[in-house]
């Protein structure tokens, strides 16, 4: 009766039937895929109908995102302005100072190191200070002990081309002034000295004598040492401020490849009769090492940021759940129309990750603004880094999928008489 | 669709067959037997608690019996998952509500779309066949309306749009005039027997018996059991073969 040949036929239309047979059971029904634009579309439908109810709950997911967008877009931007401040000063710049001796003395460098130092392969330039025991007055009625912690020191003339130090009025000691009673006040020590403006009038009292101011420096990062330094020609200081010729800070400039090499024979170099005597330190590391962002106060507001976020999934979870409450007649329709409940679940998800993945983006957007104007405040530049971006929004999508889940399994679950009898 | 016209007594959509439900204590409905042809305009009519809107929640396969066999074009539901009943869903059946199920803000040509939603029509297509299913039920120039902006005639209508879309072998209306003034009413049982007229089987669930009374067939149901089945009234047709409704 039902060969196969007849149940081929019965497909097809027009196909004559036996009439008292019943005709063969037709192929089962397979639900069709719906499109990804038919699910997203679907999932907007129930966000579009209540906007305050979807802002609101966007905005607790946004504010969790752009707490944690801005710490970590702040925290770069404040990184990168030290990374061009660094490489505007240089990170080539290695300093020697002589340390402690084994016995616990002040150690001393060799007069020499500076010529031998300058002798090495990679080494650009090099240059030295040495601390005088001279104190330095505004004037000869100050009394001796108030130093104001501003020490004397002499410099080598070569010293602003290897430290980069910045000359803001006058000019720096030659070898010519260097000779005579002259001096170049740090930033520092100049204030404090009350000096504005280099001259020939311009005088400190120095080592039990007048001296010349003829160079004011700029404030210098690097070397923060020199701000509060008053620097005078080597012969000078060993002429008058009784200056033995060693000097207690070499300043290297390594060619840039080099540095890890040149640091790690500096010490030797400089003095070759006790080298772990010599102190070998690179001041753009110490630099980045004091500015660097507090690592646990952006770890705390990270977690902080984090539990917003979390708070915010809660709210989309209560969304969601209110949601599928109001809607029971819906789903109902829905399952009449057709819907299986994978797709009704889908429907739920879809609209649960488009409402974090809105508080998602509104989010990061936030974050950026907040750090944009942190940033513009601070006059450094905006950095967001994409990570940051692409795991605020993948945060929110994680999140949304979580707070979405349960309410979207229960709205799948709710048999469709039950849904339609609601209303 | 396929629909056989060759054939001389048409293929069953419905086929109950000593069907019960039971809900806990409740016994809704207790060993009903029903059978509806491909083209037929027939009428369920009860009173409230008859066990009437159970038996269209199975006819309409959203719900499964406790006892009983149940056939819908041709595939016992018995023996589909629900998934697989969702599909049938998809394809063969339409239903219409007495509470219209509109969604608010919802344009009407975007409810009527919905209709093939799950069917796998990409969405002009939908929007397409939804213009076309407005304008058949004379609401062409309601396409971009709200359901705030129509009156309870024209929802039902746009829910009658929605429903046959598809152009399904099977169309459900539950109490479809419930809700409406007695003018609505008519246009709306009118529309019914128009798709009727085109080849539609309308299954009409109502508590009016004037309504019933109008239909070419009429089925009372009373305490869960069919108690009156008027049989086809206008076109008299082959008896029905007992075996197809095992």
């Amino acid at each position: 009766m039902s060969t196969p040949d007849t149940m081929r036929r019965a497909g097809r239309p027009g196909a004559r039937l036996p009439v008292t047979a019943r005709p063969p059971a037709p192929p089962r029904p397979v639900p069709a895929r719906m499109a990804v634009r038919d699910v997203v579309r679907a999932g907007g439908s129930g966000l579009r109908s209540r906007p305050l109810r979807v802002f609101l709950s966007a905005l607790g997911i946004a504010i969790g995102i752009a707490a944690m967008v801005a710490v970590v877009g702040i925290s770069s931007s404040s990184g990168e302005n030290l990374d061009r401040r660094l490489s505007a000063l240089g990170t080539n710049l290695l300093t020697v100072t002589p340390g402690q001796s084994f016995s616990g003395d002040r150690a001393q460098l060799p007069a020499e190191s500076v010529a031998m130092i300058g002798n090495l392969p990679a080494v650009e330039s090099v240059s030295a200070l040495g601390k005088t025991d001279a104190k330095v007055y505004r004037n000869d009625h100050v009394p001796v002990q108030q130093t104001g912690g501003l020490t004397v020191s002499a410099a080598r003339a070569d010293l602003p081309g290897t430290v980069g130090a910045d000359i803001t009025d006058g000019r720096w000691l030659n070898a010519a002034n260097g000779r005579y009673p002259a001096v170049v006040l740090g930033a520092r020590a100049a204030a404090q000295l009350g000096v504005h403006r280099a001259g020939p009038e311009v005088q400190v009292w120095l080592g039990e004598q007048w001296f010349t101011v003829v160079g004011l420096l700029a404030p210098n990062e690097l070397v923060p040492d020199l701000d509060s330094s008053a620097l005078v020609g080597w012969t000078v200081a060993e002429r008058e401020l009784g200056f033995a010729g060693r000097p207690t800070t070499l300043y290297t400039r390594a060619e840039e490849s080099s540095v890890p090499e040149v640091q790690a024979v500096l010490g030797a170099t400089a003095n070759p009769e006790n080298p772990s005597e010599a102190e070998v330190s690179r001041p753009s590391d110490v630099l980045a090492a004091k500015e660097a962002t507090d690592d646990t106060l952006s770890a705390l507001l990270l977690g902080l940021g984090g539990v917003a976020l979390l708070v915010g999934g809660v709210g989309v979870a209560n969304t969601m759940v209110i949601s599928v409450l109001e809607r029971r007649s819906e789903i109902g329709l829905r399952r009449s129309l057709g819907a299986t409940r994978g797709q009704i679940r889908t429907q739920f998800l879809a609209e649960a990750l488009l409402l974090s993945a809105l508080g998602g983006v509104g989010g990061v957007l936030l974050g950026i603004g907040v750090t944009g104007g942190y940033a513009l405040s601070q006059n450094w530049p905006s950095v967001v880094p994409v990570w940051a971006m692409a795991g605020g929004i993948g945060a929110t999508v994680a999140v949304g999928g979580l707070a979405g889940f349960y309410p979207a399994l229960r709205a799948a679950r709710l048999p469709p008489t039950e849904a339609l009898a609601t209303s | 669709m396929i629909r056989p016209q060759a054939v001389r007594t048409p293929r069953p959509v419905v086929e109950l067959t000593a069907v019960a439900k039971e809900y806990g204590e409740v016994t809704a409905l207790r060993g009903a037997d029903l059978t509806v042809r491909r083209g037929e305009l027939l009428a369920v009519v009860g009173p409230s608690g008859s066990g009437k809107s159970t038996l269209l929640n199975i006819m309409g396969t959203l719900d499964r019996p406790s006892a009983g066999t149940v056939r819908v074009d041709g595939h016992d539901i018995d023996a589909l998952s629900d998934r697989e009943l969702s599909a049938l869903r998809a394809g063969t059946i339409g239903f219409v509500f007495q509470q219209f199920h509109l969604a608010p803000g919802v344009p009407a040509l975007d409810s009527v779309a919905d209709g093939l939603l799950y069917s796998g029509t990409p969405r002009g297509q939908r929007r397409a066949a939804a213009e076309r299913a407005l304008r058949r039920v004379g609401l062409g120039h309601r396409l971009h309306h709200q359901p705030h902006q129509l009156s309870g005639g024209e929802k039902q209508r746009v829910a009658i749009a929605r429903a046959v879309l598809g152009d399904p072998p099977l169309l459900l209306a539950d109490e479809p005039t419930g809700a409406l003034d007695s003018r609505s009413g008519a246009v709306v049982i009118e529309l019914l027997n128009e798709l009727h007229e085109a080849g539609t089987t309308v299954v009409v669930i109502t508590h009016d018996r004037d309504i019933a009374a109008t239909l070419p067939r009429e089925v009372r149901v009373r305490d869960g059991r069919v108690e009156h089945d008027s049989g086809v009234r206008q076109t008299p047709r082959a008896p029905v073969p007992q075996e197809a409704a095992r």
